[in-house]
């Protein structure tokens, strides 16, 4: 405000001092005094006057300066108006953009999200169907690990069964050939056997034939008689019209006695030829069927065991035709190697592509599980994506706001402005009113104080948006560092799922094995009690047996002490005790008696038996009982046979607990004997056999020679 | 029975060995009669783990048990046995039917060092009569052993005559055998000797539940042949 003096109060209108023009104007005082007066007040005035208009022209020059200044600032605040508009308009479109951006990332985003969610729907799928192919290679793994076992098993028992058919078909080899060879000597001892009979015959064919010559001599004699006798008859009948016919009767009489009887010596003589010769039929008759009857007993023990074996080689057939069977496109036997290779190659085929297979399942469950760390990374970004939306609406809120506060701020100014230029416009005109310096200052001083506050409040602001972004890039940082944690922390739990499973399939099958009842041969051995209740029989019934003597053994002793007592206290002797102790003692002899005649009897009849078994068995026994040094009682049976040619030639056997083996000694160390030893009684435990053959050897050997 | 202090829960190796073994012996009596390897008539009924157990009265068979039992505790005590195996058979072809597996894992600081361990009696008990009533409904799921009866008149001659190998069977075709698994450095007592381990082809196997004494651990299996029914 410009103070002006007020002017005098005048009863007349006052004249303005200066007019329109700015030319002052001569004032006229209506009560005119001294011109001295008038022009010193003139000159006073008009010094007052200059002195003002001076002051005036100085603040005027001031206050211009001040406008100047002012119009400096406002333009700066006008530049800086325009700057901050600028960074507006270029916040607005950095904000539209990154808007914008995000709005790309968002949708971005959502994009990858949905492809990731399809694509896990989609591997999801192929999962289910990768596992559930994986299941079923896998039962038809484990279906064709199990036939493969069990064809491995089978073909592993086949062929042992076939080793083992080799093996006995190679001893049946060594059999039949020393049984071939064993027959072919039979034959040969037959042979001679039938030689001989065959010489015997022969000669009593010749005897016979001597005798049948002699009977023919005989008969012819007789027939020769017998002509004679019937000339006889015949001459004697001419002359029987001779009266002497009663002799003559009487002599034919005789003749046909005789006649009779050298008939009946002659139908005699034709029987016994007849009887010989049926003889010589039938004994001929009974060879050949003797011959047929060991013809047929030895092709009878053929047959039975060509019929045992070839049972037991149906029986080792089946298997093979069930096999044959079992195996497709196996037709013969020897299809079926054929087979178990082709067989073997393909599971060996399948193993591979369910390995193959186990292989892919496991780079899809890897590409799944990369998958969803993919999709919970997308998840993470687009929830930072979201967060960093939501902060950057955030700070677009506090732009806008700062903005609004701004162009407040820009209208107060440019308000303030308005208003200083028109109080500049009125100090111009009032030209030279004081009042306008204060005001200016004032308003300078308002502008500087706003302009101070509102750098502080961006210096605020910038501080704050550092700490924010600094917080922000923290949280960042922190936030990665949690997802690479969850990674591998996602990692190791699968890796424990799948450890966690294998050990699982590891514990169902080892308790598969346990129940199965496998064990380790190193670290356990399976014991089982051995003939202990046997053992605890015998022993009980010896120590029932031991107890049963003990008791009657007291019983007798106590008796015995008594009688002693008795005796010894010098009671009186009852007779009764002494007729019982003669009557025991009697007792006692006649069972003494007998037992020496049990034991003479069972002499007897034990040499009888032994006689007997000798001649029926053609051994001579001799039996010795011995100990072994573990206290088990042990028989030992030496056979002499009776056809032995040196008292070398024996036999010995050991008897024990029911068991009778043979013994090695010289004679069955022979390479003759201990091929038989090793077929009749090693392969076929027949003893009986054994010394049968021997028997028979020993019997042609001492026929023939 | 478990040695005692003067608390109840604390279990010696004497005593869980003692536990342990007699477990054994009743649920061997128990499968015989459930199994039908010994005619009902054989058996008489006793108060045991809470439960009415089933104990068989020839003298023979309890004889062979006994030895058996008291011989398993002796090597529980030692530490030395991993295994008890219960095997039914069949008389006529001598083909396994049945593996009853008593798997024991042995505490080895308690056999070494001789310390104790504590457990309520009851507990174990308990869980003793758990495997003992599963013995007992097995037969709902294992294949019959049951064939026509050979005679009873048979019976006593033939337990009497029975060698402890095969413990004959008159009413069942079956035979029982009872075989131990032991550590390779045991020595074989005269009345034991060397086993196959009388394994089945192909078994199915049913889980039983487990008792532990802390000192000694045993679990329960029975494997069994496949029935034919079951097969086709």
């Amino acid at each position: 405000m410009i103070l002006r003096t007020p002017p005098k109060k005048r009863k007349s209108e006052p004249l303005p001092a200066i007019t329109a023009d700015n030319q002052l104007v001569i004032y006229e005082d209506p009560n005119p005094e001294s011109p001295h007066q008038v022009k010193a007040d003139f000159l006073e005035a008009l010094s007052s006057n200059e002195k003002e208009v001076d002051s005036l022209q100085s603040k005027l020059e001031q206050v211009n300066e001040e406008m100047q200044r002012k119009e400096v600032e406002s333009k700066k605040f006008e530049s800086r108006l325009r700057f901050v508009e600028q960074e507006l308009a270029a916040a607005k479109g950095r904000e539209q953009m990154l808007q914008k951006q995000y709005m790309k990332d968002v949708t971005d985003f959502q994009e990858r999200h949905q492809k990731l969610l399809k694509d896990y729907s989609e591997l999801e799928v192929k999962l289910k169907k990768e596992v559930n192919i994986r299941k079923n290679l896998e039962s038809t793994a484990t279906a064709a690990e199990e036939k493969a076992l069990i064809l491995e098993e089978k073909l592993q028992k086949l062929t042992e069964i076939a080793e083992r058919e080799k093996k006995h078909l190679q001893n049946e080899l060594s059999y039949f050939q020393n049984d071939s060879r064993l027959s072919v000597s039979k034959i040969n001892a037959e042979r001679e056997l039938f030689e001989c009979r065959a010489i015997n015959a022969e000669k009593e064919a010749e005897l016979f034939k001597r005798q049948l010559f002699e009977l023919k001599n005989q008969l012819e004699e007789c027939i020769q008689k017998k002509n004679e006798a019937e000339n006889k008859l015949l001459s004697l009948n001419v002359p029987t019209q001779e009266p002497n016919s009663e002799g003559t009767r009487i002599r034919i009489k005789n003749l046909q006695d005789e006649l009779r009887n050298y008939e009946s010596e002659v139908q005699e003589a034709r029987k016994l030829k007849s009887f010989h010769a049926n003889a010589e039929l039938l004994k001929e008759k009974i060879s050949e069927e003797r011959f047929r009857r060991e013809q047929a007993e030895a092709e009878l023990i053929k047959v039975q065991e060509s019929q045992t074996k070839v049972d037991k080689l149906q029986d080792e057939l089946m298997p093979w035709k069930s096999m044959i069977k079992e195996i497709p496109g196996a037709e013969c036997c020897e299809d079926i190697p054929k087979k178990f290779a082709v067989m073997q190659k393909e599971l060996v085929e399948s193993m591979l592509k369910v390995g193959e297979v186990n292989g892919r399942l496991k780079e899809l469950e890897i590409t799944l599980e990369k998958a969803l760390l993919d999709k919970q990374d997308a998840e993470t970004q687009l929830g930072l994506a979201k967060k960093k939306e939501e902060e950057m609406f955030l700070e677009l809120k506090r732009l806008e706001l700062t903005v609004t506060s701004i162009t407040g701020e820009r209208d107060r100014l440019w308000a303030l402005i308005a208003t200083y230029e028109k109080e500049a416009a009125i100090a111009g005109k009032m030209d030279g009113t004081s009042g306008t310096g204060g005001a200016d200052e004032n308003r300078v001083k308002e502008l500087e104080l706003s302009l101070a506050e509102k750098e502080h409040m961006v210096s605020e602001l910038e501080h704050s948006f550092c700490e924010q972004k600094e917080v922000i890039g923290n949280q960042h940082r922190e936030i990665e560092l949690l997802s690479e944690r969850l990674n591998n922390e996602a990692r190791r739990i699968k890796s424990l799922e799948r450890e966690g499973y294998r050990l699982r399939s590891e514990i169902s099958l080892l308790e598969s094995k346990l129940g199965h009842g496998d064990y380790s041969a190193a670290n356990t051995k399976v014991l089982r009690m051995a003939n202990t209740l046997g053992v605890d029989n015998e022993a009980k019934q010896t120590i029932e047996a031991l107890r049963d003597e003990l008791q009657k053994t007291q019983a007798r002793l106590k008796a015995v002490e008594e009688f002693k007592g008795q005796t010894d206290a010098g009671h009186l002797v009852d007779s009764s005790i002494t007729e019982k102790l003669a009557e025991l003692k009697k007792q006692i002899a006649t069972l003494e008696k007998r037992e020496e005649r049990y034991k003479t009897v069972f002499a007897e009849k034990i040499s009888i038996f032994r006689r007997a078994c000798c001649a029926l068995f053609g051994y001579k026994i001799v039996m010795d009982d011995q100990q072994r040094p573990n206290g088990i009682p042990v028989t030992f049976f030496t056979l002499h046979s009776i056809y032995a040619q040196s008292d070398d030639e024996k036999l010995e056997f050991e008897y024990e607990s029911g068991n009778t083996n043979i013994v090695m000694n010289t004679y069955t160390s022979q390479p003759d004997i201990a091929q038989q030893m090793e077929i009749y009684v090693r392969k076929w435990n027949a003893i009986p056999a054994f010394t049968a053959n021997l028997t028979v050897e020993s019997f042609s050997r001492t026929t023939i020679s | 029975m478990a040695s005692k202090t003067a608390t109840k829960d604390v279990i010696t190796l004497k005593g869980s060995a003692a536990i342990v073994s007699e477990f054994f012996g009743y649920a061997a009596n128990s499968i015989l009669y459930n199994r039908g390897v010994y005619p009902e008539e054989c058996f008489v009924k006793v108060k045991k783990y809470g439960l009415p157990m089933l104990l068989i009265e020839d003298d023979a068979v309890k004889a062979f048990l006994a030895c058996l039992t008291s011989q398993i505790s002796e090597w529980l005590e030692s530490g030395k046995l991993q295994r008890v195996v219960l095997v039914i058979m069949s008389k006529a072809s001598s083909e396994v039917l049945e593996r009853w597996n008593f798997n024991i894992e042995t505490d080895n600081e308690v056999v070494e060092k001789g310390v104790s361990r504590a457990k309520s009696d009851k507990e174990i008990m308990r869980e003793i009569q758990a495997i003992m009533r599963q013995i007992a409904s097995s037969i709902t799921y294992l294949p019959c052993l049951d064939e026509p009866c050979k005679g009873k008149e048979n019976a006593s001659l033939s337990l009497s005559l029975s060698l402890s190998l095969f413990m004959c069977c008159p009413f069942v075709s079956g035979v029982f055998d009872v075989l131990a698994y032991t550590d390779t450095d045991l020595e074989i007592p005269v009345t034991w000797m060397e086993s196959d381990a009388k394994l089945i082809l192909n078994p199915q196997m049913v889980k039983l539940h487990s008792f532990d004494t802390k000192i000694h651990k045993v679990d329960t299996l029975v494997s069994y042949k496949n029935d034919e029914w079951d097969e086709q």
